[in-house]
């Protein structure tokens, strides 16, 4: 299986760059940086890179990600969570952050052991998977989850969450969400294959490779690019305008 | 707040443990917290808890029967409850509850029939509602003080378990810091049996009205209340100090939230008032007991669905209303619909008089 290719022919408003500009990367934190180690299996362990800074926040894999898994509606197994950032050091008053989420199919995931039947498991291959047939939904893992990744999906009622497209990577295709990614910005790939687009990118990006909430040692297979300190934890700011329909929680700041 | 960002597209996360998760909690806490207090009077023959330790009984049995079921409707998929026992995972303590419950249920269950079998026989012999069928439960209305005590014991192993689950299993959620402390499983542990004294307050009001029932039972609850407020402060001043990161991490998360300010203060005022009316007029027995049994109530609700409504990686917070249907309202009226059908039931063999009267009750002899 190939690798997304790098295509960066589609670049960012000019606003947005603007605004980048304005939020540098902070590099104190490259001596925490993750390091993504190659696991000793030999076999494949995937892994996603998210370049945030190539994200245009089009909500393209959001919604390829529905269409793909059947995802309920009000329910998201990933979206670009965006934020406006007022800029202090510009002349337009602000700008607008992207960060795509998604299950980061933690190395040391705190949704397993609290699974009470052992229905959240982690496959030989990195991914966190549920056992549809086994889960009793008791959303303890939904708790758990330290990144709101999980959900219990109304029409199954069991826990739901990314599969990084297990049906389509077994079958040798990228999961939905990088097939149609506009901006370039996921590559998915094979941290075992040291020649893969995934390893190289994973190691030119070194030096600037994040995780979310790194603090909790949960080990994330999903690592950013650009990814801004304010953004890696709970986002300190006002909270979302926008919600979902036909869902009984509301959001204020 | 950093009033520089706002978030403009996110996903809000529904609550995923509903109203019947905090009516389990509630009512398995005031089931454990009742059966402690049957202990002096029915276990260890204290004369002054005799009536009051067997209301408290009655209250165990009441709330202890009605909780699994809204544990069980809280699961999305509450016909596969077989597969906690089939799938046993040790490092789940919702695994390890699967099989504390029925271990505590079990015995309180026996030690609740053996301590009121002669009473079911007096009753029977009284020849009131459902005499026949008390007589056949009586099998017999022996006292058999080994069993009783052995059942007892069980029932004690039993509560101490589930007491320890159902704290833990919240404590350990570290994505959720205002679950995450060590104080919680005590500050359940305290509301429990400060609520299963405020149950028999109620009971004690409905039925004998024991002056020396609603004094011995005020003192109990007062010293909760005490203990309550202790824990609550010292919860605040770990999170004040910073001395402790946990508990610094859980005030930062809800403490600029208008909404948890106003529980916050509601949960400390309802907690002096009813120590203060416990202490200083103990005679108020129902007001009290209602008052006790609200904050217990009112905790949980806090903790689980305020706890919810902290988004985890989004900013500020999701607000919580009510669903009217089997997601929420329907969750509570549900639960206080089976608890008062148990409780009719049961009063309806063992009338609540008799209950309080104990063997003093000479009625049917
Ligand atoms: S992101 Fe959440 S759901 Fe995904 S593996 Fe990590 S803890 Fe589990
Ligand atoms: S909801 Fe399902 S997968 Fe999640 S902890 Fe419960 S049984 Fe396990």
């Amino acid at each position: 299986m190939k690798s997304c290719s790098d295509s960066s022919s589609l670049l960012a408003s000019p606003s947005r760059r603007a605004f980048l500009r304005g939020v540098p990367v902070v590099t104190a934190a490259a001596a925490v940086a993750p390091t993504p180690a190659i696991a000793a299996t030999g076999r494949h362990q995937w892994a996603m890179l998210v370049d945030v800074r190539k994200c245009i926040g089009c909500q393209a894999c959001t919604v390829s990600c529905i269409q793909e898994n059947g995802v309920p509606e009000g329910s998201f197994r990933t979206v670009v969570s965006t934020y406006s950032v007022k800029l202090t050091d510009s002349a337009q008053p602000a700008g607008t952050y992207v960060l795509p989420r998604l299950c980061n199919h933690c190395d040391n995931p705190p949704c397993i052991p609290v699974c009470p039947v052992g229905a959240t498991y982690k496959r030989d291959d990195g991914i966190v998977a549920v056992d549809g047939d086994r889960c009793v939904g008791c959303a303890y893992c939904v708790q758990a989850c330290p990144y709101d990744a999980r959900f219990i999906n109304h029409e199954t009622n069991k826990a739901d969450k990314c599969t990084f497209c297990a049906h389509r990577v077994d079958a040798g295709l990228l999961p939905a969400c990088v097939e149609t990614c506009v901006g370039g910005a996921r590559i998915f790939g094979d941290i075992n294959d040291p020649n893969g687009e995934l390893a190289r990118r994973l190691k030119e990006a070194q030096p600037q490779l994040k995780a979310l909430k790194p603090e909790l040692e949960t080990s994330p297979r999903v690592f950013y690019i650009g990814l801004d300190e304010r953004f890696s934890g709970k986002v300190e700011g006002e909270g979302t305008l926008w919600k979902p329909r036909n869902l009984q929680s509301t959001a204020h700041g | 707040m950093n009033p520089n960002i706002v978030e403009t597209i996110n996903v809000a996360r529904e609550v995923a443990w509903l109203p019947w998760a905090v009516q389990y909690f509630f009512l398995i806490g005031l089931s454990y917290g009742a059966f402690l207090l049957s202990l002096p009077g029915i276990v260890f023959r204290r004369p002054t808890w005799g009536g009051v330790s067997r209301l408290a009984l009655l209250g165990a049995l009441v709330c202890g029967l009605s909780a699994p079921v809204a544990l069980l409707a809280d699961l999305h998929q509450p016909g596969r409850f077989w597969h906690f026992y089939a799938y046993f995972t040790p490092t789940s303590w919702m695994s390890w509850g699967a099989f504390f419950i029925p271990i505590y249920l079990g015995g309180l269950i026996v030690y609740g029939w053996l301590a009121f079998r002669p009473d079911l026989a007096r009753h029977a012999a009284s020849g009131g509602r459902l005499a026949g069928v008390a007589g056949t439960l009586a099998y017999g209305g022996h006292e058999s003080r080994g069993a009783l005590k052995a059942a007892a014991l069980l029932a004690f192993v039993g509560a101490a378990l589930v007491a320890l689950y159902t704290g833990v299993e919240v404590a350990v959620v570290r994505a959720r810091p205002l679950w995450n402390t060590p104080l919680l499983p005590v500050q359940f542990f305290i509301t429990a049996l400060a609520g299963a004294t405020g149950l028999a307050l109620v009971f004690n009001r409905f039925s004998s009205r024991d002056a020396a029932h609603t004094l011995t039972l005020s003192r109990v609850l007062a010293a909760t209340q005490a203990l309550a407020l202790a824990i609550g402060a010292l919860w605040l001043a770990l999170g004040v100090s910073g001395l402790s990161p946990v508990h610094a991490k859980a005030l930062a998360e809800v403490g600029p939230s208008a909404n948890w300010q106003i529980s916050a203060v509601w949960a400390a005022a309802a907690t002096a008032l009813t120590l203060l009316l416990a202490w200083k007029r103990p005679g108020s027995g129902l007001l009290v007991g209602l008052l006790a049994l609200h904050s217990a109530w009112m905790m949980r609700w806090s903790i689980f669905i305020g706890g919810q409504e902290v988004p985890k990686t989004g900013a500020g917070y999701y607000s919580y209303s009510l669903p009217l249907g089997p997601e929420g309202l329907m969750g509570i009226v549900g639960t206080a619909g089976l608890w008062i059908f148990l409780f009719v039931l049961i009063t309806s063999l063992l009338p609540l008089d008799r209950i309080a009267a104990g063997a003093a009750d000479k009625a049917g002899v």
